[in-house]
């Protein structure tokens, strides 16, 4: 049987050149998204002109090269699905510098250039509240660090109006005792009460949450104030749940 | 009390007798004892037990009488679809998938294959409602899927990478699964490769452990907390929500390039099919 099958393969890599147009691409793909130039999808009229086949050659590219086609230019992906920030779904997909850099394949690893170039970006990226960082109200940042929701899109968009998006902490990190959380990232439970709250350790949280490549180039950890997802009042909530000796998490 | 019946149901199938008619609870007992209890793999013995009673096995009955039935404009059974192994050849067809159909000149999977001979065997169209509805314990799509899926069940993945389309989609998914976008920076490898790492209380699978990464891909299976059989297309779209990535197009090619290289992942280790999920 696996002969066969080389077989049926040997004979079609004569014809290894893909249509891809509305007509002939996958079911749900009926625009015309393929066809488009990358860079206009965000000014794109709906697509009633007649799709005019174009011949990709797949096996002609590197797997990069693919990859990018693939993710902005055959209509995989709703490019134009509004995001809660104002933007669309193709800005979801674009990367910056440091995406680029950190998306390290198994057995990659950072050169000490790049490491360099992540920690330098991203410590400038920082901001700091004016009149230094003060922690907030930990009840508040209780609420936001177990609060996953915000800034999800795909089949089922979340409407921000009404509703505040959270840090998704507890994904990632155990933080109280009293909840289950996750272990991507390391546990948080007793960290005021094990780190202390000196300047130094405030600025180190504040950094982590802001920014964590500054002290881990290309973390897991998403760079919550640099992305926006979080602002510094909402940071600063979220540290006094770390911090305060009546928070949960140092209990 | 059908579980005897569902039994039956389960090792009629070719696939089952030439494996010496493993049930899938079997498979995954199997593989637990071959990791040493890999965390991903037991972390609900609760699932594990209700595995013999798997809601999905119902699917198979309806999914095999709509395979049969002539339907469609050109009133045509299925049975002469060819998921890669010649003309309605369905034991082992679903763990050689993606694959690179000359016909439709483009790697599909299994969703994508089953459109295909929807639409030229049986004359539906993308609109009609047969071909159109991908989700959901009650949609004709999640019938055949899973009646195709289980006769592939205790065989090893091994999707074919000799055509260079197939390699070719297969590298990019690499690519696009160690990828780093949007707003929370998220890639596939944030999430799926460390072993034993929780997301809250969830164990998640490491894609570099092919005999657990095999339950990971393992779908159709009856997602409990959704109380519907799914499919491998709508978890991909569950984890691009969690990604904060924009929609995925069903079948769409991005999609299968990134289960081309999921499905490599797991290449030799036996599918557990159908599964039961979380
Ligand atoms: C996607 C997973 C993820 C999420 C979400 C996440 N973190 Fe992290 N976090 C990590 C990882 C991983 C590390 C360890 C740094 C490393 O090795 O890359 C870390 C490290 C930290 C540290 C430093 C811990 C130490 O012991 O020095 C702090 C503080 C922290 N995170 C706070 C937070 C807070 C607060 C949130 C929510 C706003 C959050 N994290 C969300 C993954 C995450
Ligand atoms: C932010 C974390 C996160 C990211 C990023 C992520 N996933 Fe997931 N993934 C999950 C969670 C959580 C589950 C469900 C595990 C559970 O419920 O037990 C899951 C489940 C899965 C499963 C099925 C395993 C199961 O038990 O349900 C597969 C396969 C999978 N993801 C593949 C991917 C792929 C491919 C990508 C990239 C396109 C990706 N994931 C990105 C968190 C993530």
């Amino acid at each position: 049987m696996l002969k066969k099958t080389s077989i049926a393969a040997a004979l079609a890599t004569a014809t290894a050149v893909l249509l891809v147009a509305g007509g002939c691409a996958t079911p749900d793909t009926g625009k015309t998204e393929a066809a488009k130039p990358a860079q206009d999808a965000s000014a794109a009229k709906p697509a009633q002109d007649t799709p005019k086949p174009k011949a990709v050659d797949y096996t002609a590219m590197t797997p990069a090269a693919l990859a990018e086609y693939l993710i902005f230019e055959s209509g995989s992906y709703e490019l134009d699905q509004p995001t809660q920030e104002g933007t669309n779904g193709r800005a979801r997909l674009v990367q910056d510098e440091i995406q680029k850099i950190c998306s390290l394949k198994k057995g990659e690893e950072l050169s000490d250039e790049a490491r360099a170039k992540v920690m330098a970006l991203a410590a400038a990226s920082i901001k700091y509240p004016e009149g230094g960082i003060k922690l907030g109200d930990w009840k508040k940042g209780r609420e936001l660090a177990w609060s996953g929701f915000g800034y999800r899109t795909a089949h089922n968009p979340d409407k921000h109006a009404g509703r505040e998006a959270g840090g998704n902490c507890y994904n990632c990190h155990e933080l109280a005792t009293d909840r289950t959380g996750g272990t991507i990232g390391l546990t948080l439970t007793g960290f005021g009460k094990i780190r202390g709250s000196g300047p130094d350790m405030l600025k180190y949280a504040y950094d982590m949450i802001y920014n964590a490549n500054t002290y881990f180039p290309c973390t897991s950890m998403p760079r919550m104030g640099a992305n926006g997802v979080l602002n510094q009042q909402q940071i600063t909530d979220i540290m006094a749940y770390l911090f305060d000796p009546a928070s949960p998490v140092n209990k | 009390m059908f579980k005897k019946a569902l039994r039956t149901l389960a090792v009629t199938g070719t696939a089952a007798l030439i494996m010496g008619a493993q049930a899938p609870e079997d498979i995954l007992d199997a593989l637990a004892r071959k990791t040493n209890n890999a965390p991903y793999l037991v972390q609900s013995p609760q699932n594990r037990m209700m595995m013999p009673d798997n809601p999905a096995y119902d699917l198979v009955e309806d999914g095999e009488r709509l395979f049969k039935t002539p339907r469609g404009p050109k009133n045509a059974s299925l049975e002469k679809c060819d998921f890669g192994k010649g003309p309605g050849v369905l034991e082992g067809a679903y763990v050689e998938l993606p694959r690179y159909f000359a016909d439709a000149g483009k790697v599909m999977d299994l969703d994508a294959r089953l459109a295909y001979c929807m639409k030229t065997l049986q004359g539906f169209t993308d609109a009609d409602p047969a071909v159109a509805r991908k989700h959901g314990s009650g949609s004709d799509v999640m019938k055949l899927q899973t009646y195709i899926a289980v006769k592939s069940s205790g065989m090893p993945w091994n999707p074919p990478l000799n055509h260079p389309l197939e390699k070719a989609m297969r590298d990019a998914g690499e690519v696009m699964f160690y990828r780093r976008s949007g707003i929370m920076d998220f890639g596939c490898v944030t999430c799926h490769t460390k072993e034993g790492a929780r997301i809250r209380a969830s164990v998640l699978p490491n894609i570099h452990k092919p005999d657990e990464w095999t339950k990971a891909i393992s779908w159709p299976a009856y997602r409990i907390s959704q109380e519907n059989v799914r499919s491998s297309q709508h978890r991909l779209i569950e984890c691009l929500w969690q990604m904060r990535y924009p929609n995925m197009k069903n079948g769409s090619d991005a999609s299968i390039a990134l289960l081309s290289f999921w499905t490599d992942a797991a290449r030799g280790a036996p599918a557990i099919l159908p599964d039961l999920k979380r």
